[in-house]
């Protein structure tokens, strides 16, 4: 069965620029109409309780393909076939009037939902049950926290009861924990036969909740396939696979950049596991001698928290670099951290300057290795003594 | 690592809405009355009529929610509250007693001026203030537009609830006035009713269009105080239609407006029956109008989040 289905579908938006055509009288009021298409030949289908995750660059086309799955506008060309009730949890509590209270905005935004006031009035013990503001619930929602707010609005729209869930990364911006909340809640829903559609720019949730993605990039499928194969090929288009993009990115006016960041396994045919070795490489070029150079690589658990770093300052030797392209090597016996996809940031520094840094340029996937329970697996060597009687 | 690995911490909100919704989604698969959607391009067509009159339907209770909403804040935080939906057509009265009957006289047939404009007042105010507070409400909160769906038509329609409760409003005025004045209340009052149906018909359809337009083109929002200035006063509002010269007439009443207002002033005040041919022709062109507006409101709403 399918739930969702795209089929060569176009978008075209019309941006108005000021005129830079022929100098005339009227030139300051007419805008010239630049043809801008968001979207060219996309199709692909979602099955029923399929999982997909939607990724890409900013301006790749994912926000579009929301907004047409949510018919907030219409495709150019092509068709959207839709079965069964489609929910977009995309900024929720988005529809609430500061002037009336809880209650009353409930009823509004239900409405706006799609659902009747029956089936609002049937549900609306449990939607004000559920998103905690019962004490506040006949309050004027302008008087509402912030978290109130979302909560209450997210509180209806999970009582639409839908077939087919939208969800934008907007959802994951909240704090850790409710961003954590939001990721353990797709996988429920999956699990339960949810469809659902789910667009992030964060890798590590996209590879774990999603069992299909598609890679967009300016407005057309790259790729379609399982997560990982997906989530690869956008690793490349971001950073670059090694020299390719590096041409690229060269900047005249830095003293060094990071080129590349590879990470690899024990050997060729194993991955990257927890509790085997794990190298690093970091390719660099530098356009004048650099003294008492540090490398710093900084691995971010999901939630955004720094989690372990790798730098040449903690080995103790500071380098100094003569211009010219090169590869730092960290080479780590035993990885600690726990399966899972981690973001990688670079950062070269020298007498204590920042000369290059690189956000969010790379992710580390670790696979399951030796097992161990908390955040981190550490090496150990066990002995047993046994004292006799 | 496979989704199914994934920890499942069940905590809070979030992990509530996973369960809530998992047993919801149990539910539906048992009934599974789905419905299949189809999104294409936007196109004008007779036929979105009938499915957008159908989504219409479906979201009947967002339009009531909506209209009473405007009811709701439309006096909020004024002190004279319901007062203005009265004090506003009294004030113009006022003036416009003091110019056409003081000034320069108008010839009313034999009713006291004051009424007379005021009868002429109160459905063209009800028609002018539905279209402006339509054209300007439908910009008013671009974040639904581009976070939401819901049929937009929705919103100018709501404005059309705040008119009708003015008019209820300022008709009691009305009633008192003619009470004071001894015009006494005939069966040609009944008249009246079609009459409001197909002005507000006719304020609807322009409402649609104008706002699909405005929504693109802001130029609508500027122009229309001055086009309804102009528009009143080419009506038989603040003189009678016995005033324009007869072979102007002809072209007066090509203008529904001017037929309706008229009409419901001959029913209220004169006791007159309005023509039974002229008001079917001008409620079957209403009808026609609003198909169309509603057609072409149907065909630019598609794309309405994009230029908004």
């Amino acid at each position: 069965m399918i739930d969702l289905m795209l089929d060569r579908v176009y978008k075209k938006y019309t941006l108005r620029s000021k005129d830079n055509g022929p100098k005339r009288w009227y030139r300051g009021f007419v805008k010239r109409p630049v043809e801008m298409w968001a979207l060219q030949n996309v199709s692909f289908e979602v099955k029923h309780g399929e999982a997909l995750g939607i990724i890409g660059h900013n301006g790749a086309g994912k926000t579009t393909i929301l907004k047409l799955l949510s018919s907030i506008t219409a495709p150019t060309h092509g068709q959207i076939t839709i079965r069964g009730r489609l929910a977009a949890l995309i900024e929720v509590g988005s529809g609430f009037h500061p002037e009336l209270t809880g209650r009353e905005n409930v009823y509004l935004h239900g409405a706006m939902l799609g659902m009747r006031r029956s089936e609002i009035m049937r549900k609306m013990d449990g939607i004000i049950d559920f998103s905690g503001v019962e004490k506040y619930i006949d309050e004027p929602v302008k008087r509402y926290s912030s978290g109130m707010y979302v909560r209450l609005g997210f509180s209806v729209a999970a009582h639409l009861e839908p077939d087919i869930v939208l969800l934008d990364e907007v959802l994951a911006v909240g704090d850790v924990a409710f961003q954590t909340k939001c990721l353990d809640r797709i996988s429920e829903l999956r699990k339960n036969g949810g469809t659902i559609v789910f667009v992030s720019h964060d890798l590590a949730s996209i590879y774990r909740v999603c069992d299909r993605a598609i890679l967009l990039d300016r407005g057309r499928v790259l790729t379609d396939g399982p997560p990982r194969v997906v989530v690869d090929m956008y690793q490349k288009l971001a950073f670059g696979d090694h020299e390719s993009l590096a041409e690229s990115q060269l900047d005249p006016g830095k003293a060094a950049e990071c080129l590349s960041i590879a990470f690899s396994g024990p050997d060729p045919v194993h991955a990257i596991r927890t509790g085997y070795p794990m190298v690093a490489r970091l390719g660099y070029r530098t356009a004048t001698a650099i003294p008492n150079a540090i490398f710093r690589i900084s691995i971010y658990w999901p939630s955004g928290y720094l989690c372990a770093q790798l730098s040449n300052e903690s080995s103790g030797f500071g380098l100094t670099l003569e211009p010219g392209h090169g590869e730092i090597t960290f080479e780590c016996p035993v990885l600690p951290i726990q399966p899972g996809l981690y973001r990688v940031d670079l950062v070269i520094e020298s007498e204590g300057r920042e000369v290059d840094s690189r956000q969010h340029c790379a992710t580390l996937c670790v696979e399951a290795g030796k097992s161990a329970m908390g955040d981190f697996y550490i090496e150990n060597l066990c002995s047993v003594r046994r004292y006799s009687h | 690592m496979t989704p199914e690995d994934a920890p499942i911490a069940m905590a809070g909100v979030a992990g509530d809405a996973a369960k809530f919704i998992s047993n919801q989604l149990a539910d539906r698969a048992e009934s599974s009355s789905h419905r299949i959607r189809i999104i294409g391009p936007p196109a004008f067509s007779f036929g979105t009529v009938f499915a957008g009159l159908r989504g219409l339907v479906q979201y009947s209770d967002l339009l009531y929610a909506l209209s009473f909403f405007r009811l709701n804040i439309r006096y909020k935080q004024s002190i004279l509250g319901w007062a203005w939906a009265a004090l506003q057509p009294l004030a113009l009265m006022g003036i416009y007693t003091f110019v056409f009957a003081h000034v320069a006289k108008v010839n009313t047939g034999g009713a006291p001026y004051s009424i007379f404009v005021f009868a002429g007042l109160l459905p063209w105010i009800f028609f002018s203030s539905s279209i402006t507070n339509a054209v300007h409400g439908i910009v008013a909160y671009p974040g639904l537009f581009t976070k939401m769906y819901f049929p937009r038509e929705i919103i100018p329609l709501s404005y059309l609830a705040p008119a009708v409760s003015d008019f209820l409003i300022a008709s009691v005025i009305l009633a008192g006035m003619l009470a004071y004045h001894r015009i006494g209340p005939t069966w040609t009052l009944l008249y009246g009713i079609p009459i409001l149906v197909i002005l507000g018909g006719f304020a609807t359809a322009i409402s649609l269009f104008l706002a699909a337009v405005h929504v693109r083109f802001r130029d609508v929002g500027l122009v229309l105080p001055f086009v309804l200035q102009v528009w009143m006063f080419a009506t038989p509002v603040v003189y009678s239609l016995q005033a324009v010269p007869a072979r102007l007439r002809t072209i007066y009443l090509l203008d529904p407006v001017a037929v309706a207002i008229d009409g419901f002033r001959g029913a209220v005040i004169y006791g007159r029956a309005p023509d039974a041919r002229m008001l079917a022709v001008v409620g079957a062109a209403m009808i026609v109008c609003l198909a169309l507006a509603y057609a072409y409101f149907k065909s630019a709403e598609a794309t309405m989040a994009d230029v908004i």
